[in-house]
């Protein structure tokens, strides 16, 4: 759904589906470069099961107008005030890779109908190599062609796909494409800033959810499986694929979000 | 796309990896109409589109998919439908996202098949096609209107070669927010990948090149995702809401792969033009070797080209790669491996000669098709337009003695002399 928020244009992935305020809510937050499209195989799958499953396209992102924000901090409050404005109730916030990062944040906002966290192929400090920077700053478009190439595990490469008739890569770099030209080098610069992570997952009071990807080149299995260690309590797993698990492990990784979901029993 | 692989792996590999089960290193042919579901919930979400998977074959196939996931890879594209031939998949990208009372504009020089679709068939159904000059830009700027859904042209034209200046028309489209679909079957992407020159749309017969030996009848469409559907008053069947599914838009929901989600779920859902998965697989096996069998297609046409331009009982040759071709420049720039191996030649004495050396030929074989391994030739004048005159034939862009040679990989000397038994009769007949 499209609405204005801060007198911005902002769309709101939400399945298609109008939401309902008896429902609790899985909030998804994409990562860097990327947009709502990293969650297609998860949105319609949620909303179809008792959620509002909604996942917004950040500032200059995706369908999203708008200057893009400049560091993490800025987008855990731009996401909480926006959940406020579209007024959900119980919820639970899923992050994949700086999404990781903005929902770490997020969790300092203290908000009572917050009732999990959910860590998807991500870590509590996101370093980002020189070389990269570069490439987003001058060249976007090679940069994203990096990161999709890097970010997919072997089946990325190989164009396997539980979707059929879908390539990973070329799906990938358009997604990226998608986003304003600034988007990329913004994100980059936010994970790169952001280096109390760690320090901040021992504030994190609720039962959370970390899924990590084996193959993971983008935030490497070690760092993790660190910050599942910081977090005083986390349910992990790991599965067998790249950084861009939501689209090459979907069906492993709506099972394992579902079960949570339950469990929290929201 | 950036890939970790090159194009002659990914003709190998992409789509498909050895399954954990059986092992088996080449593509398992999955004949079979459907699927066991795990349980209702996994039947749910394939039903409601909500992830990716199989449910009945008309829809997909685990060996289809490999196809389709092989052709998006290799044409740089973010997803793919295979469907049972060259003609369901133009049908279906038309009816994808066109409607009654919308306009189509198309190149004049095209496939007999992909001319009577526009000209006959869709009319039917309220969908009219202006024919322009492919390579007249300010024809096709003039004849884009309001209604125009989409623009349709081949790369290499079948049967005149006439190839399309793709970047310049794919600038028009861009300029006047329609999609640019392209039947690049005369090419197959190892020659050139059209979405590299702004084309958004892809259809390929698989019956010809990449299937490549005359085996399998199949087609494929493959999707940029470089097209920008959401003018929801415009392209209302892509980003409007679908009539199931909750009502979705595509577009919102899948973004890049709109189109191709969209033909999943109404055309082939709806009309059915499945691939076999042993058409599928059949073709497959061609693409492994379609970077080998592309480069011996090009070297042997370039021979005969230079023998049949040579020769004493020809009157004329016709190939993008020659400078007397009025698109020898635009085929230079975009076509730089190859501009396709088919050759038109016309043989001197008219009508009759050109039947006496169909006839005389003994290697090459006389049938209507293109792109097998073996030299095929056919000559218009005495079979599919031997009821037209010499004017009507003119007319509809042939001449009498006009022979359509699609060049085969047998030893380029054994064509030539094959091609000597039937150019001697030319000679007699005059
Ligand atoms: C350029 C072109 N497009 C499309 C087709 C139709 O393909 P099919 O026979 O697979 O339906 C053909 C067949 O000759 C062709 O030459």
């Amino acid at each position: 759904m499209y609405l204005k928020f801060k007198n911005i244009e902002t769309f709101i992935s939400t399945g298609g589906k109008k939401l309902n305020s008896n429902q609790p809510t899985i909030c998804f937050i994409h990562g860097a470069g990327q947009n709502h499209f990293s969650f297609v195989q998860q949105i319609r799958y949620f909303a179809s099961r008792g959620f509002n499953a909604i996942a917004p396209d950040f500032p200059g992102h995706g369908f999203s107008k708008g200057k893009c924000n400049s560091s993490i901090e800025d987008d855990a409050i731009w996401l909480s005030e926006l959940l406020q404005e579209i007024g959900i109730n119980e919820f639970v916030i899923a992050g994949h890779s700086q999404g990781c990062l903005t929902a770490i944040e997020f969790n300092k906002l203290s908000l009572k109908s917050l009732k999990g966290i959910i860590f998807i192929a991500g870590s509590a400090k996101i370093p980002v190599n020189d070389f990269l920077i570069e490439k987003a700053k001058n060249e976007p478009e090679k940069a994203y062609k990096l990161m999709v190439t890097w970010g997919h595990g072997k089946h990325g490469s190989f164009s396997i796909s539980e979707f059929p008739g879908h390539h990973h890569l070329g799906e990938g770099f358009k997604v990226m494409e998608m986003n304003h030209k600034s988007a990329l080098i913004n994100d980059l610069s936010s994970c790169n800033k952001y280096e109390k992570g760690l320090d901040e997952l021992k504030n994190i009071n609720l039962d959370c959810l970390a899924i990590l990807a084996k193959f993971d080149l983008m935030t490497p299995l070690k760092f993790g499986k660190k910050m599942v260690e910081h977090i005083n309590s986390c349910e992990c797993h790991v599965l067998d694929c790249g950084h861009f698990l939501p689209t090459e492990k979907p069906k492993e990784l709506n099972k394992i979000i579902y079960q949570y979901l339950k469990n929290l029993d929201i | 796309m950036s890939e970790k692989y090159k194009f002659d792996t990914l003709s190998l590999h992409a789509g498909h990896v050895p399954d954990k089960e059986t092992g088996s290193r080449a593509v398992p042919i999955y004949q079979t109409t459907s699927y066991v579901f795990n349980d209702t919930d996994e039947a749910a979400a394939l039903y409601n589109m909500e992830v990716g998977g199989h449910l009945y074959t008309r829809i997909s196939n685990p060996t289809i998919s490999v196809l389709e996931q092989r052709l998006a890879a290799l044409d740089g594209g973010v997803s793919c439908i295979a469907c049972a031939s060259g003609m369901a998949a133009m049908h279906l990208v038309i009816s994808a996202i066109c409607s009654s009372g919308d306009h189509i504009v198309a190149s004049n020089k095209m496939y007999g098949a992909n001319i009577n679709l526009l000209q006959h068939t869709m009319p039917r159904f309220g969908i009219e096609t202006d024919f322009v000059n492919p390579n007249n830009l300010d024809e096709i700027k003039k004849a884009i209107k309001k209604n125009t859904k989409l623009v349709f042209g081949e790369v290499i034209g079948n049967p005149g070669l006439d190839v399309m200046d793709i970047p310049s028309v794919a600038e028009i489209c861009k300029e006047n927010n329609v999609p640019l679909v392209i039947d690049a079957t005369f090419n197959t992407p190892y020659l050139m990948k059209p979405i590299d020159y702004g084309a958004n749309i892809i259809i390929h017969s698989l019956t010809k090149w990449l299937g490549g030996h005359g085996i399998a009848i199949g087609g494929a469409i493959i999707n940029g995702g470089n097209f920008d559907w959401s003018n929801k008053k415009k392209f209302s069947t892509i980003s409007g809401p679908h009539f199931a599914l909750d009502g979705i838009s595509f577009w919102e929901e899948f973004g890049p792969s709109a189109l191709t989600s969209k033909i999943r779920a109404e055309g082939m859902y709806n009309f059915g033009p499945t691939l076999s998965p042993m058409n599928a697989f059949h073709i497959l096996q061609g693409i492994e070797t379609l970077p080998l069998r592309m480069k011996k297609h090009m070297e042997n046409t370039n021979e005969l080209i230079k023998f049949l331009s040579e020769h004493e009982a020809v009157s004329w040759v016709k190939h993008p790669s020659l400078d007397s071709h009025p698109d020898y420049g635009i085929a230079k720039k975009i076509l730089p491996k190859g501009a396709g191996s088919v050759i038109v030649f016309g043989v001197k004495g008219g009508r009759e000669a050109g039947k006496n050396f169909i006839e005389s030929v003994q290697l090459s074989s006389h049938l209507a098709n293109v792109g097998d391994a073996k030299t095929l030739l056919i000559h218009p004048g005495s079979t599919t337009h031997s009821h037209l005159n010499s004017e009507a034939m003119r007319s509809a862009g042939l001449t009498d003695d006009l022979i359509r040679l699609s060049v085969g990989l047998e030893d380029v000397d054994d064509i030539k002399k094959d091609f000597e038994i039937g150019l001697k009769s030319v000679l007699k007949s005059r």
